[in-house]
């Protein structure tokens, strides 16, 4: 019955599109854009979710750009229909935002907007800007990954390199997978549930907001750069043991990178110290330990029409005898950790058919996560994709452990315009 | 008597080296001259291109990009820059390419979506371009250096007379095993090139199907690439041409990869 009205509303808002050759705002401001449908089920019979589905939605995202000559001003925005977890119809303002430059060396983009850095593929380190897990799982496009948050980024360049500060007013964080969506596992009742959890987010004052920053200069082609971040964990991986509640603890990061070519191929390395503010000394069982983290990557083209890609990540744990110490409960975390990922793409028929696919694979905590797609491009403008997600851990309360009951496969039409 | 015979042979057997090399060193002269011509126009160009690309069931693919060039010596170190219209999927994306004369090509794409900066790792510079029937190689030259020319006649090509030029690449080379190139006697402009593959199959066909002169410069303002084997072609014309902006170097970096100049690219 849902499915149903979900898929005629696609359907509408197809024939909507394709009727609009080019849209065009009162002003002259052309309006792209495109629909999209997604549907996706589980693979896992008994799962604590009370939808089969991990997706059913359809999505009209409209974009509209203006370029004046002191200004750029962009904006872009979802309508979608979720029957999975909203319930009904919502939209997003997934991105609005004026870019600028002052005395010719300044650049400013103020507003709501969607932000990078780093040199990891997926994984990240220095890149403190808000991810959403819970679309990355579901099967939406990459895009969704990033979450948008509002902000104020400057950049100022000169032939020393270029520093930028990204201030972040209210603190944003992760959107976890949490939602009702997918389950997960919990360590307050020992197995597997799936209600959405609210976290509350920190006061709204003035230090409790979030800066990011970071110095970039490349050398011999070779982008050099160093981050610090004043801020919180992106995730609720705090425990009040008081008020018995999740929350966000505290953070600042250091950290450094550098990415060039080398090898016929490119080359990156990142590294970070995560200080956790709130547990200096290691010893608060609900706050995770200051840790440090290390990561190299190499990506190449293996063949004409296939690159691929390794990572290898390491973490480290400070303070471990402490934390081993003052340990509630009975999952306990390694002192180190590890993670290998590979990317492979190939781009088929003259770029018309894109096969994807990606693992990451943890040694120490002995889990990994599997995700593969397809792309159809049928025309310039209509994209069909297939794609899955697949969990499995020895342990419940590891990364990709804890979400082992999602495993899920995909199908997803897109018509852009 | 046998002494005179193979001082005569000794004679005639210098006299055909000296005019091949001539003819040789004709040919590289046409060879380099044909690449300036088509590769570097003045120091720097600005055009809006349009790329149809039809498969072999006739189904068309349209792209539509702003591209910028600047070069830093010609027949040296070079810069692109493309700003991508259509389609809507690809629209805002920047590309930017440092072409090395003497190593490789670096490359970068800017995807707007998630603010992300990423460098490709693609050493083969035969690979598709946005999924047409050109390879990066067609798009940005390959160095007449890399290739032995050999001047094989001339001829007219519609109404126009032409060099005929063969270019074997000297160091094995997957793109070609052999190219013919019909250069423009006049503008020095190859009007058409084929190029064969390893089995010494004609592979593909580039023809200048449209040449008009702007700022003074003759120029392939419409290029067509035939695959014969695989039955398809990509058609580009080029729009809205500009030479000798005065762009500078520093417009080739992360800052405008992030944020198109708005003075070139609308």
């Amino acid at each position: 019955m849902y499915a149903r009205k979900n898929i005629l509303v696609g359907a509408l808002l197809f024939l909507m599109a394709i009727s609009a050759e080019k849209v065009v705002s009162a002003q002259g401001i052309p309006i792209n854009g495109f629909v999209q449908g997604l549907w996706g089920g589980r693979l896992q019979e008994k799962n604590p979710t009370s939808s089969d589905y991990t997706a059913s939605e359809v999505r009209l995202q409209l974009r509209m750009e203006h370029n004046a000559d002191i200004a750029e001003v962009f904006a872009r925005a979802d309508f979608f229909n979720d029957e999975v977890v909203a319930g009904g119809n919502d939209w997003e303002l997934r991105e609005a935002f004026t870019k600028f430059t002052l005395l010719g060396k300044v650049d400013f983009k103020v507003g709501r907007q969607i932000l990078t850095w780093g040199t990891g593929d997926l994984i990240f380190i220095n890149d403190v800007f808000a991810k959403d897990y819970e679309s990355f799982f579901a099967g939406r496009e990459d895009q969704y990954l990033k979450a948008p948050q509002t902000s104020l980024r400057s950049e100022y360049y000169s032939p020393l390199g270029e520093l930028a500060l990204v201030w972040t007013p209210r603190f944003t964080p992760n959107r976890t997978p949490a939602t009702g969506r997918f389950s997960y596992y919990s360590p307050m009742s020992g197995d597997f549930a799936a209600e959405p959890f609210e976290v509350p987010r920190p006061a709204e004052t003035i230090r409790n907001s979030e800066l990011a920053g970071r110095f970039q200069k490349t050398v011999g082609g070779m982008a050099m750069s160093l981050y610090g971040y004043k801020g919180f964990f992106k995730n609720p991986v705090g425990f009040d043991f008081v008020t018995m509640a999740p929350f966000y603890p505290r953070l600042n990061i250091y950290g450094a990178s550098a990415r060039g070519q080398a090898g016929g191929g490119v080359f990156w390395l990142e590294g970070g110290y995560f200080h956790s503010y709130d547990d200096q000394c290691g010893g608060k069982p609900g706050i995770p330990n200051s840790n440090i983290q290390g990561l190299v990557g190499f990506e190449k083209q293996i063949a004409g029409d296939i690159t691929a890609n390794i990572q290898y990540q390491a973490e480290k744990m400070l303070q471990y005898n402490r934390y081993e110490r003052n340990l509630v409960g009975s999952d306990k975390e390694d002192e180190f950790r590890s993670l290998v990922t590979s990317r492979i793409t190939g781009r088929f028929r003259m770029e018309t058919i894109i096969l994807s696919s990606f693992i990451f694979w943890s040694p120490s905590d002995a889990d990994w996560y599997y995700r593969f797609s397809a792309d159809y491009k049928l025309t310039d403008n209509m994209t069909v994709t297939v794609g899955g997600n697949v969990f499995d851990g020895i342990r419940r309360f590891t990364d990709f452990g804890m979400f082992q009951l999602n495993d899920n496969l995909y199908a997803r039409a897109t018509y852009g315009f | 008597m046998k002494t005179k015979i193979s001082r005569t042979l000794g004679t005639i057997a210098i006299a055909a080296s000296l005019a091949i090399s001539v003819n040789a060193q004709d040919a590289v002269e046409i060879a380099k001259k044909a690449h300036l011509n088509y590769y570097y126009a003045a120091n720097d160009g600005l055009a809006e291109v349009s790329m149809k690309i039809v498969d072999s069931k006739g189904n068309e693919r349209n792209r539509r990009f702003s591209m910028l060039r600047m070069d830093e010596a010609d027949g040296g170190d070079q810069k692109y820059y493309t700003y991508f219209y259509e389609p809507s999927d690809v629209q805002r994306m920047t590309f930017m390419v440092h072409k090395s004369a003497a190593g490789n090509d670096k490359r970068w794409i800017y995807v707007p979506a998630v603010d992300l900066i990423k460098p490709i790792a693609a050493d083969d510079k035969n690979s598709s371009f946005v999924g047409s029937d050109f390879t990066y190689e067609d798009v940005s030259g390959r160095l007449w250096t890399e290739d032995n020319h050999t001047l094989t006649g001339e001829a007219k090509l519609n109404d126009r007379d032409v060099f005929i030029l063969e270019s074997k690449p000297i160091k094995p080379y997957k793109g070609f095993s052999r190219r013919v190139s019909y250069i423009d006697k006049e503008l020095y402009l190859p009007l058409k090139e084929e190029f064969y593959d390893g089995k010494d199959k004609l592979e593909r066909v580039l023809t200048a199907e449209k040449i008009e002169t702007i700022d003074n410069i003759p120029t392939v303002t419409e290029r067509k690439m035939q695959n014969l084997q695989k039955n398809r072609y990509t058609v580009v014309s080029f729009t809205s041409i500009k030479y000798d902006l005065g762009v500078k170097a520093d417009l080739f970096t992360e800052r405008y990869l992030k944020t198109p100049p708005r003075e070139y690219i609308k």
